[in-house]
């Protein structure tokens, strides 16, 4: 392959990569403009969810078939995660909610631990595959750029989801909804919204969204505990740079960032495959240095 | 319960009991077993480390979720030096730069860090410390000729050549002969009394006009910044300064395991350290110590049950737990106690006034 392909190809790599780690900014991004908090738990909520796909799947495929356990699998792991979101915040989170902020990271840090650890207690912390019905090698040529079905399929769904949830914050009432408590709860359960279902459909879809994010990672690496912790350091550094409050934003920027640390990787003798996780915090640190509140975020004041 | 607490309040009673703990810390290696010192000594690598982390995190409210990186760090600038070095025309020297090393290059970037990253409020410096382990694993990996790559560096039986040109074996660690000690007791002896140290100079920087300063920009930064104190200058300066904790941590584990991996950094550690950190008390220096012991003792009780799987399960449920009922840590139990008990007996006035009491330590915590 020329030089100019090999270019090509780690973009479209990187594209792939980065829609993995805009699944889980996405769902942070959910999180935080309903309850206003970041979810260290995200990545594990992901991981349980991906599990449960892949239980119910090896349940159903021995009687309906590989390509109908998948979808089945994927469906009800997706709704079980939107109940496990939802009770999560009303028996656990809505304590700490309007409380101290570092209380809460400490309180989603508690909860990633307690979710890593009944993983690892159910399906043990060995790497388990997932059945799926394509392998995470198969994949075509378009003009000599070998793009996989994996990649296809990730960054499709990504974008789709993308397009839903931005038209979900702006266009529908129970994104305005959502909006509104996250801004002020007390003004917003004045003007007739229910806060407490606000912050549980908020966290629910989150959790299904993660969920998404965690078989579609699933798909092409085999599951373990601990899939998540890089991941959600990537999708972290990715709701910084695109803003928490903006669900194109934190896309894009995933984007950017996981082709950004694919060129680096390949092009840079130092970085190299193993240190490309280190790039786009370099890059962050410039730009907080530059623009403290992201590129896409807007200022805030803060009054005293 | 209320006499017994308030007993323990007062200013001669504490000097007493500090004293005795003192001297029970010192007569203990003597007389207890190997085990028992070791993991004492792992106790206090790890209150340190968790002392370190409550001067960022408890003293000034800034949440630093990569504390860890500063103890894997420290642990390779006091083990290099000595790896390479002690034994040779340095000898005892190395252990000295390996010191001075885990205490400089932790603080130093510890420094830089903060200069960026204390720009970010609360949840954004958060999402930015959780990335140190994740890149600080693959940097120490990929320096392998420096770090030892997967397998680390161990000292335990570190090969020297003898003024006679001959090679020895030797642990840099080891009880000298002249101290007539096992190596478990030099070694809780190195880590108990430099933890001490530690823990004096924390104990004057958080009642001093530093720890003033830090507690007012952790109540309100605005406030401090019309009151005179540059939020920014000392909320990077708590940073530093726990780096450099963090640091001697390092070293400390170094004292009394001989051995240190990019394992010792990794992003699960960083987790359990801040658990450790809340479960024993946010901004209080007896809650540092419950913190080391936090860390240690549950891994090691898990493990000593058969139960080792359950050991994530455990910390996640006891740091919730913790936060629904103790915000204050188990540092704060005789205060909770005391108001319980307070306010069963001695009716209105005297409850009211406790819980009052007890709100204004909350918003400090």
């Amino acid at each position: 392959m020329n030089a100019f392909g090999t270019f090509v190809q780690l973009i479209v790599d990187g594209l792939a990569q980065g829609s993995l780690y805009a699944a889980l900014a996405l769902a942070l991004v959910l999180v935080n403009q309903a309850t206003g908090l970041i979810n260290f738990a995200q990545g594990g909520m992901a991981v349980l969810g991906a599990y449960i796909g892949m239980s119910v799947g090896n349940l159903v495929i021995p009687s309906v078939g590989p390509i109908a356990g998948v979808l089945i699998g994927i469906v009800v792991a997706v709704v079980v995660s939107f109940f496990i979101g939802a009770l999560i915040e009303r028996f656990i989170m809505r304590r700490f909610q309007g409380g101290d902020e570092d209380t809460s990271v400490v309180a989603t840090i508690g909860l990633l631990t307690l979710i890593t650890g009944l993983v690892g207690i159910i399906w043990g912390f060995n790497f388990i595959p997932y059945p799926f019905f394509f392998g995470s090698g198969e994949s075509f040529t378009i003009a000599g750029i070998a793009i996989s079905v994996w990649s296809l399929t990730t960054f499709l769904t990504i974008v789709a989801l993308m397009i839903v949830l931005q038209i979900l914050f702006q266009k529908t009432k129970l994104g305005l909804g959502l909006r509104a408590v996250a801004d002020n709860p007390r003004s917003a359960a004045l003007s007739g919204v229910r806060v407490g279902g606000m912050l549980m459909i908020g966290w629910g879809l989150a959790a299904a969204l993660g969920t998404i994010a965690g078989i579609l990672l699933a798909a092409k690496v085999q599951l373990n505990p601990n899939n998540f912790d890089a991941i959600l350091v990537y999708a972290l550094a990715a709701v910084i740079i695109g803003g928490l409050d903006s669900p194109i934003g934190a896309v894009v920027a995933a984007w950017g960032i996981a082709i950004i640390e694919n060129l680096a990787g390949t092009y840079l003798e130092f970085i190299g495959h193993d240190l490309k996780v280190a790039v786009p915090f370099i890059l962050l640190f410039i730009l907080l240095i530059l623009r403290p509140q992201g590129l896409f975020g807007r200022k805030r004041v803060v009054r005293v | 319960m209320n006499a017994v607490v308030e007993f323990f309040g007062r200013t001669w009673v504490r000097g007493v009991v500090l004293a005795i703990a003192l001297v029970v810390l010192l007569v203990l290696p003597l007389v207890s077993d190997p085990h028992t010192n070791q993991t004492i000594s792992h106790i206090a690598v790890f209150a340190v480390a968790v002392l370190g982390l409550n001067i960022v995190m408890g003293y000034t409210g800034q949440v630093s979720l990569g504390h860890i990186f500063f103890v894997g760090l420290g642990a390779y600038c006091a083990i290099i030096p000595i790896y390479y070095w002690w034994g040779g025309s340095l000898a005892e020297g190395a252990i000295v730069i390996g010191f001075v090393l885990s205490l400089v290059i932790p603080g130093v970037v510890g420094l830089v860090v903060a200069l960026a990253a204390v720009r970010l409020r609360g949840l954004a410096l958060a999402m930015v410390t959780i990335a140190l382990p994740i890149i600080g694993v693959p940097l120490a990996k990929r320096l392998g000729d420096l770090t030892g790559g997967n397998e680390g560096l161990s000292i335990r039986r570190l090969a020297y050549e003898g003024s006679d040109g001959e090679t020895y074996r030797g642990n840099p660690f080891g009880a000298p002969s002249w101290s007539g000690l096992d190596n478990d007791q030099w070694q809780y002896y190195l880590a108990v009394l430099l933890a001490l140290l530690f823990f004096a100079l924390a104990y004057f920087l958080v009642r001093g006009k530093f720890g003033r300063a830090f507690a007012i920009v952790k109540a309100n930064e605005a406030v401090a910044g019309s009151m005179g104190i540059d939020p920014y200058r000392y909320k990077v300066l708590a940073f530093t300064i726990s780096g450099i904790y963090g640091g001697a941590a390092g070293f400390l584990y170094v004292v009394v395991l001989q051995y240190t991996s990019s394992e010792t950094l990794s992003f699960g550690h960083s987790i359990e350290l801040v658990i450790a950190t809340i479960v024993g008390g946010a901004g209080s220096i007896v809650g540092s110590i419950l913190g080391g012991a936090f860390y240690v003792l549950v891994p090691q009780l898990t493990n000593a049950w058969g139960l080792s799987q359950y050991t994530l399960v455990a910390q996640g449920v006891i740091i919730l737990l913790v936060l629904f009922l103790l915000p204050g840590g188990l540092a704060s139990l005789p205060r909770v106690i005391r108001r319980l008990t307070g306010r069963r007996r001695g009716g209105q006035h005297v409850g009211s006034r406790e819980r009052a009491e007890s709100t204004s330590g909350n918003t400090k915590n």
